[in-house]
């Protein structure tokens, strides 16, 4: 799931500063016309306030992708051998790494910085300008940081949910992340840039195909399937996989609250069962203890 | 003589008593660990059979195992909420019949062939409210290996998995934002035809 985001975001970091002027004034719209009209229902998710904005936006995405990207990007991966896709991937993972590092020390993580800072060298040279990995080979493994991580690790909170038009998922503070990472990109400031972002996009559209197939077969609303994923998949970088999985999920989940009986009473071989817990309901499920 | 026998026979009862306790001990109460990594192993023989098998046969096999080792009830009554109270007893035990299908289906058609994977132990954690969390990770060859980490709650005197947060996804999280908002949105009927459809897809994929 999470390689669906980390080729996504890819993308996102080369164009961004123009989606921040359409997202401002479709945000303002959307705000605009739910507050004015009240035609659509408030959304119930806290994260997701421009939901019915959001789904619009997924709808368009996932229009674009049906009827643009993915033809192109299936048309890229019929003409071009394997190992070129793969020098390709590996190209941009490795230009990344300018941004990796540069994040790296905004948090403080200098170890990684050192780290990192060898892998980028390690495949510019034996690697001959990134087409190939050999920092894998060595040890070296990719490592995943944006600015959108460093503000996280400030301590910003992520703010809302947002679908961007061609993007995909974002947050406002993934925003301001990507615009950071925009102007550390070196394809920003080249001449080049325009045919290598292009080629970028297609890059990450192939490699996110099997990622999509998954969440078409999987989700049964692709759209909340989607947000969801990403949010947990953000925290997870953001926190360096130290999420309390021992206690956080339970915790919000409030299973706790739950009546362990009553759940009993229904059997899995499809038979129900007897209820005779009435005045049970409301027992903690969660011994209070520890 | 008699005495020495007498002892014997009782030292041999006594062995007996012991040997016999012990395993009924192991046999009625597996850790949280055992639950998983049976369940881990159980799987990955399914993935080496996979092409064999096919569909129906991993969906077969793994029909025990999954109900084994997860609490799939209690997920069921954790994904829907608080939507849970307002649901018939009929209506309950429907949703737990589709979610307990669409769960091995999932795993019969995610986990349907095998290139060399394995899980790997990390660790355990109890968690303040009496839960266990076990820490494992996938290996697969030429990729980045997956984090999985099964969050159990204790059923009857055995374990049972309730969670499995995948690279920091949870899996009850991500199902409960969704079942809970098609609920809402859309209804019961609704909820429980979009799970067939996705059961009968996997059956066809």
């Amino acid at each position: 799931m999470n390689i669906i985001f980390r080729k996504i975001s890819n993308t996102k970091i080369n164009y961004i500063i123009t989606v921040v002027f359409i997202l401002t004034t479709a945000v303002s719209i959307i705000g605009c016309a739910t507050d004015k009209a009240n035609e659509q229902p408030i959304s119930n998710n806290k994260a997701d306030p421009y939901e019915n904005f959001n789904r619009k936006m997924f709808a368009f995405n996932s229009s674009v992708d049906t009827h643009v990207a993915k033809p192109i990007s299936d048309s890229y991966k019929s003409v071009t051998p394997e190992f070129v896709q793969t020098g390709v991937a590996n190209f941009f993972n490795n230009l990344k790494n300018i941004n990796v590092i540069i994040n790296d020390v905004l948090q403080a993580k200098f170890t990684q910085s050192a780290h990192d800072t060898g892998r980028i060298a390690l495949n510019t040279t034996l690697g001959i300008g990134g087409l190939f990995d050999v920092a894998k080979h060595a040890g070296l493994e990719q490592n995943e940081e944006d600015f959108d991580q460093t503000l996280a690790v400030w301590g910003v909170s992520p703010g809302s949910y947002l679908v961007l038009p061609f993007f995909g998922p974002s947050t406002t503070r993934g925003v301001h992340g990507a615009i950071f990472d925009a102007a550390t990109s070196p394809t920003t400031y080249t001449m080049i840039g325009v045919p290598i972002n292009m080629l970028s996009v297609v890059n990450t559209r192939a490699n996110a195909d099997g990622s999509l197939k998954f969440i078409n077969e999987a989700a049964l609303d692709p759209y909340v399937f989607t947000r969801e994923s990403f949010m947990q998949w953000r925290n997870n970088l953001a926190t360096d996989g130290k999420t309390d999985s021992a206690n956080n999920n339970i915790d919000e989940l409030d299973i706790e609250s739950l009546d362990d009986e009553k759940t009993s009473a229904l059997k899995e071989d499809g038979a129900v069962a007897k209820k005779s817990n009435e005045s049970n309901s409301g027992i903690s499920l969660e011994p209070e203890t520890k | 003589m008699i005495l020495k026998k007498i002892q014997l026979v009782l030292f041999y009862i006594f062995c007996l008593a012991v040997t016999n306790t012990t395993l009924a001990q192991t046999d009625s109460a597996a850790t949280a660990k055992q639950v998983v990594e049976k369940f881990q192993s159980e799987l990955i023989t399914v993935m080496k059979n996979g092409k064999q098998l096919g569909y129906a046969g991993r969906y077969k096999n793994l029909t025990q195992p999954v109900s084994d080792s997860h609490d799939l009830t209690k997920i069921a009554r954790i994904i829907v909420g608080k939507e849970w109270e307002k649901l018939s007893e009929t209506q309950q035990q429907k949703l737990v019949d589709a979610i307990i299908r669409l769960s091995i289906a999932s795993y019969a058609h995610n986990f349907k062939d095998f290139s060399g994977e394995s899980f790997i132990f990390d660790s355990e954690e109890e968690t303040t409210r009496g839960g266990f969390v076990v820490h494992s990770h996938l290996v697969i060859p030429d990729d980045k290996p997956v984090k999985f980490d099964y969050m159990l709650k204790e059923k009857g005197n055995s374990w049972r998995i309730i969670n499995i947060i995948a690279n920091g996804v949870s899996d009850l999280a991500l199902k409960r934002s969704e079942y809970t908002t098609i609920l809402q949105r859309e209804g019961f009927d609704s909820l429980v035809a979009k799970i067939n459809e996705r059961i009968d897809a996997y059956s066809k994929l």
